[in-house]
């Protein structure tokens, strides 16, 4: 794996889980501080399939996908959704979802022991690098990443662009008491988002390890990335998400490896300080993100 | 377990706890900022005694040698000589935590800036990401203090017999958490806290008496930052060995976090109370995490079972319990308390 692979690879997962991150944040207003361990539980699942059932991680992205959806269903109804009903503040809902991601962390983190017990095999650590084969000339997970970001795009198109629902769920993200006027469920969107956002960090979470080690404590190391990449894009954007996704995630990968060269290998651990300074400079700079930038009056003084 | 051994360990982190819950209280329960990264003026004070003291004992002494190696050193000669001589450790000891505090408020200062004008979401995301990458720096660093290896630091006590050492740090521990709580006590009832309480229920009215919103908040989350990194720095005293991997989020911001929501904000009495609730039932966790694994005969470590515990205990309290142990109470001011004696 070359170091742009490497880098495209990586950019195509933390656009899945920044898209995960803003979609929930569009219809709930609450940044989800437990999205890294969405994704360290769709490794889980993969890891489970893999060792229980001999079946190839590629092959479990569909249930990654479902059973990540069904966590995404979970945290909204059991966490979220009371708390909102009770009309707590947006602190209140962080704080939660903060307490979510310490009890994933406590299940993952035993499920990984009783795992590793029952298969005799590693578990608490992972990594599935042996699993993937060449195509073409190229890591096979360079293919199968990028599929997955097309077949997710055109399917969040065909969705909110060309279905009634999508029409309803556009309208409840960008006025939901208008929307509600009008008819349309937003308790529905809202679950729908969950969904959505659980299962793209599931399958998400299903093709990291082929790329990075995998413990119980993985989700709080890419959560830096992750919301990195959201402001970057301007947290209420899922198109923001895609940009910030892929800039955050290639510059993390891409201008650690330079400064590597320069300063020698040890500073290849530092990677998540990269994306930090971006996402310092974008909230110093553009806060609301580069979506909020008016980009046609731009290219307009330009021509 | 003796049951000495618990009440003394409950007591030691009582106190530890106290001074990081309050800090965290004096900038979420009374200003309504998340601060969401806690953890890092935790391990500020750390790095002022493990990455700080220590340089200057090992500048002072005129040790060479990598800086792990120094410290191992520096650690023998100094302990040598505090052993004779209380005055000196003493005198170290209050250096080390003049020099967290002031490290503190300006690292505080420093890291809400990026994020001082924006809305609270933004603000607890940006305040994470900042401790959670100070956490990995210093932990992948040996130069910092010591990163995975950890550092030696000289035992201030040193002229303390070891088995009264533990109640002497309990001592100052205590000490230190009766000096934050009392001053948190009165900065609530000056201008300054009154204003924090303004701008936690309504922004725009602080704003349009003329208060920059921004300002406050820097100044809150330094001197709760200066606060929190005397914790950092009497831990680091205490175990005589700083770990970066022990100032984690869970540890520092989470579980603060739990205590004020379990005591109840903005009421320093009740998130006393709060810490000890937690503290309790940590610390006998932790002792019998063993016996428990045993009972009960898990094929996983306790430690999983303890955030599961934790984390559940922290949204049903945010469910059922949002006020806390003890409702908040209105500040009595003095004029208050004289129209209410005339009646």
């Amino acid at each position: 794996m070359t170091v742009v692979e490497g880098a495209i690879i990586y950019a195509n997962l933390v656009v899945l889980l920044a898209m995960g991150l803003t979609l929930t944040y569009i219809t709930t207003a609450v940044p989800n501080f437990a999205q890294g361990s969405f994704a360290v539980f769709g490794s889980y699942v993969a890891l489970t399939l893999l060792r229980l059932f001999k079946i190839h991680p590629y092959h479990s992205i569909p249930v990654c996908f479902i059973f990540g959806g069904l966590l995404g269903v979970l945290t909204y109804v059991t966490i979220l959704r009371p708390l909102i009903k009770k009309e707590a503040s947006i602190v209140t809902l962080m704080i939660a979802t903060l307490a979510w991601d310490l009890i994933l962390l406590g299940v993952m983190g035993a499920y990984s022991g009783y795992l590793s017990h029952v298969t005799k095999k590693p578990a608490i650590k992972y990594i599935f690098t042996p699993y993937d084969f060449t195509l073409l000339g190229f890591p096979a997970i360079l293919f199968v990443s990028s599929l997955t970001i097309l077949l997710t795009l055109l399917g969040l198109f065909i969705l909110l662009y060309k279905t009634k629902f999508g029409v309803a769920l556009r309208a409840s993200m960008e006025n939901p008491d208008l929307a509600e006027i009008m008819g349309i469920n937003v308790e529905h969107t809202r679950l729908f988002s969950w969904f959505l956002s659980g299962s793209l960090s599931g399958m998400a979470g299903c093709l990291l390890p082929f790329k990075q080690e995998i413990v119980p404590g993985t989700g709080a190391i890419i959560i830096v990335t992750i919301f990195a990449a959201s402001i970057v894009g301007g947290l209420s954007s899922v198109v923001g998400a895609l940009l910030g996704g892929y800039i955050v995630g290639i510059s993390e990968s891409l201008i650690t490896y330079e400064l590597s060269l320069i300063f020698g290998a040890e500073v290849l651990v530092y990677s998540k300080v990269v994306s930090l300074i971006i996402l310092v400079v974008t909230l110093l700079i553009i806060p609301k993100g580069l979506v909020s930038l008016r980009w046609r009056k731009w290219l307009g003084s330009i021509s | 377990m003796a049951w000495e051994h618990i009440l003394t360990e409950i007591l030691l982190w009582f106190g530890l706890y106290s001074i990081v819950a309050i800090s965290l209280n004096i900038e979420y329960g009374y200003a309504g900022i998340p601060n969401f990264g806690r953890a890092l003026a935790v391990l500020i004070g750390a790095i002022a005694v493990g990455g700080i003291t220590n340089r200057i004992l090992i500048a002072i002494f005129n040790v060479t040698g990598s800086f792990a190696v120094a410290s191992g050193i520096v650690k023998t000669t100094v302990n040598e000589i505090v052993a004779n001589n209380p005055i000196f450790g003493i005198s170290l000891m209050l250096i080390s935590l003049v020099i967290a505090g002031i490290l503190g408020v300006i690292v505080g200062a420093i890291f809400i800036l990026p994020s001082a004008k924006l809305s609270e979401d933004y603000l607890a995301i940006t305040l994470l990401a900042i401790s959670e990458v100070a956490f990995m720096v210093s932990y992948y660093n040996p130069e910092i203090i010591g990163g995975y290896y950890g550092v030696s630091t000289p035992d201030f006590f040193a002229f303390v017999s070891g088995e009264y050492r533990v109640f002497v740090f309990m001592g100052v521990i205590l000490f230190v958490a009766l000096i934050v709580y009392l001053f948190a006590e009165r900065l609530l009832n000056t201008p300054y806290g009154r204003i924090l309480k303004a701008m936690r229920e309504n922004e725009d009215v602080v704003k349009s008496y003329g208060r920059d919103i921004m300002f406050l908040r820097i100044k809150t989350v330094a001197i709760g930052s200066g606060i929190a990194s005397l914790a950092g720095a009497l831990y680091s005293m205490f175990t005589a060995n700083v770990i970066a991997s022990s100032f984690s989020r869970v540890e520092w911001t989470f579980y603060p976090f739990l205590m004020i929501l379990l005591g109840g904000l903005g009421n320093n009495r009740g998130v006393l109370m709060g810490v000890l609730a937690f503290v309790v039932a940590k610390v006998l966790l932790t002792t019998y995490k063993y016996e428990i694994s045993a009972a009960l005969n898990l094929p996983f470590e306790a430690v999983w079972l303890e955030y599961i515990l934790f984390g559940v205990v922290a949204i049903l309290i945010l469910y059922y319990k949002p006020e806390g142990l003890i409702k908040e109470k209105p500040i009595v001011t003095k004029p208050i308390r004289e129209r209410k004696s005339f009646k």
